[in-house]
């Protein structure tokens, strides 16, 4: 109960479970679709799936100021690659936000005169940047870990042993790729946020690439990503040490 | 910005924001309706005042547990009437949560031969009830203060020494009465009764003066309070009416928000 009241009076955290919700009734949308005898369960999918998209748009009214102050908040970080990515990432997620926002106002009816695809599209676009910068960020923070592990006299131990241990795969894989792939992995292991956020970040890539039709994947496989990215963003909220810092 | 960035991450804070900007449509579209306004205009505040509802419907899914929670530590309170009111309290609110959940339930079509009007009535009468419950734990608070201050201020004036200079009973000088003695002529009432309404009245201002937290609670409750009354149709007030309590409240709450010091405790 504790842990559930902390999630539910954060913003934050509200928003994670509507918009796994939101994913949810999109991904069950999808698989019921060819099932007779749904159709009334389908029409209330649709429409719970709506009120949350909607609602969830007015409770990120206001996010453009927190993306704004967390940019100016980057701006003093000292590593000059994670003060562009993040800084970068940010205010494309201030745009995404301000995007939002009017959109929200589209559809409630206090604005009229405004392309609403074009201003999606326009949404969806600095969502995509945002994700690509804080991809580049993570794939950044893991090489970081991996040259650290690298140096290390037991993780060199262990990759040897490993590699020793089974000389037949050796053969097959390219040892330099078995070797990236083992201190990858340990990399990762070591550092579960990171895993976490990498995670997060490729299972919410698939939406704006599917929504800008860069790269088509199913309905299924978008919504899919998006329950797996809630649920993974509901796990950082509920233990902030899941969280990646900056 | 930061005490904004503070506020925003709080659901609570959010909610209370759209309640504020909810009950400002209310406000606003009685107002523009009395102004004989264009009927564009109104159905697009209207649409706004009811999609705020519903999204606060949405935000509110799951406040029945917290509501059971705040009952559950209430339960261990010393004093025997805040414990009842607070706990009775909570367990209204519990339910005016779950009215409003079914409702929401109602309202986005998952329920969908539900009887709107009856659970919206059903939910009013718990809120109600919370509420008169929470200004009976402001006018006990009150009368505790009310008490204690009257005690200390009269245990001040026993304990100041007299002055030399005024006169006192053991050197035979008595200071004139305002009345007459009992012995030349009856004491009116009514004065008696003044006097004392205004010491009292005198000493609930200096009590909820010292006191923020329990005025800002009152006042909130007070202008809350008028909204089910309204709906219910106990005390019908009016839309415009309903609509400057319901910000008024929110502001209030807002406030508490902002400055916790002045969030009522327990």
């Amino acid at each position: 109960m504790e842990s559930y009241l902390k999630l539910t009076n954060q913003s934050q955290g509200k928003d994670r479970i509507f918009r796994a919700t939101q994913y949810a009734c999109a991904l069950t949308r999808h698989l019921l679709q060819d099932e007779p005898l749904s159709k009334e369960l389908l029409q209330k999918l649709k429409s719970l799936e709506s009120n949350l998209s909607s609602g969830r748009k007015l409770l990120r009214l206001g996010n453009t100021l927190n993306s704004i102050d967390a940019a100016k908040k980057n701006l003093q970080l000292s590593d000059p690659v994670l003060r562009f990515c993040l800084t970068v990432a940010n205010i494309n997620r201030a745009f995404y936000f301000i995007c939002d926002n009017v959109l929200w106002a589209r559809n409630i009816g206090l604005i009229h005169n405004i392309n609403k695809e074009n201003w999606s599209l326009n949404a969806t676009r600095f969502y995509f940047l945002s994700l690509i910068m804080n991809l580049t960020r993570d794939a950044y923070v893991i090489a970081q870990i991996m040259v650290q592990r690298s140096r290390d006299r037991q993780c060199q131990q262990k990759l040897n042993q490993h590699l020793s241990e089974s000389p037949d795969v050796a053969q097959v894989i390219i040892p330099q790729l078995d070797a990236f792939l083992f201190l990858l992995i340990e990399s990762l292991k070591s550092h579960p946020s990171v895993a976490l956020d990498t995670l997060k970040n490729v299972c919410d890539l698939f939406i704006p690439l599917d929504r800008l039709g860069i790269y088509h994947t199913n309905a299924g496989v978008a919504n899919f990503c998006g329950l797996v990215s809630s649920l993974l963003g509901i796990l950082s909220v509920l233990k902030p040490n899941f969280k990646i810092k900056p | 910005m930061e005490s904004w960035v503070r506020f925003n991450a709080q659901s609570q804070a959010k909610e209370r924001v759209f309640r504020a900007a909810q009950y400002a449509c209310t406000l606003l579209g009685y107002t523009l309706q009395k102004g004989g306004a264009s009927a564009d205009l109104l159905t697009t505040i209207k649409h706004l005042e009811a999609h705020l509802s519903l999204t606060r419907k949405l935000m509110r899914l799951g406040n029945s547990a917290e509501a059971l929670e705040a009952a559950k530590r209430a339960v261990h309170l010393s004093d025997c009437v805040l414990r009842l009111c607070i706990t009775v309290a909570h367990l209204n609110r519990v339910m005016y949560f779950a009215c409003d959940n079914i409702l929401w339930a109602g309202k986005t079509g998952l329920l969908a031969n539900l009887d709107q009007n009856k659970w919206s009535q059903r939910s009013f009468r718990y809120y109600l009830f919370a509420l008169i419950l929470n200004l009976t734990r402001d006018a006990y608070e009150i009368h505790l203060l009310m008490e204690r201050e009257a005690r200390s201020s009269s245990a001040k004036g026993s304990l100041s020494s007299p002055s030399p200079l005024a006169p006192t009973p053991e050197n035979g000088e008595f200071s004139p009465s305002p009345f007459p003695s009992p012995a030349s002529a009856p004491v009116p009432a009514f004065p008696v009764i003044t006097a004392r309404l205004h010491r009292q009245l005198r000493l609930l201002v200096s009590v909820l003066r010292s006191n923020p937290p329990l005025l800002l609670d009152l006042l909130k409750n007070l202008c809350d309070v008028f909204i089910p009354l309204d709906r219910l149709g106990l005390y019908p007030t009016g839309t415009g009416f309903v609509g400057a309590c319901g910000l008024a409240s929110s502001i209030l709450s807002i406030l508490t928000i902002i400055h916790p010091w002045l969030k009522l405790k327990p």
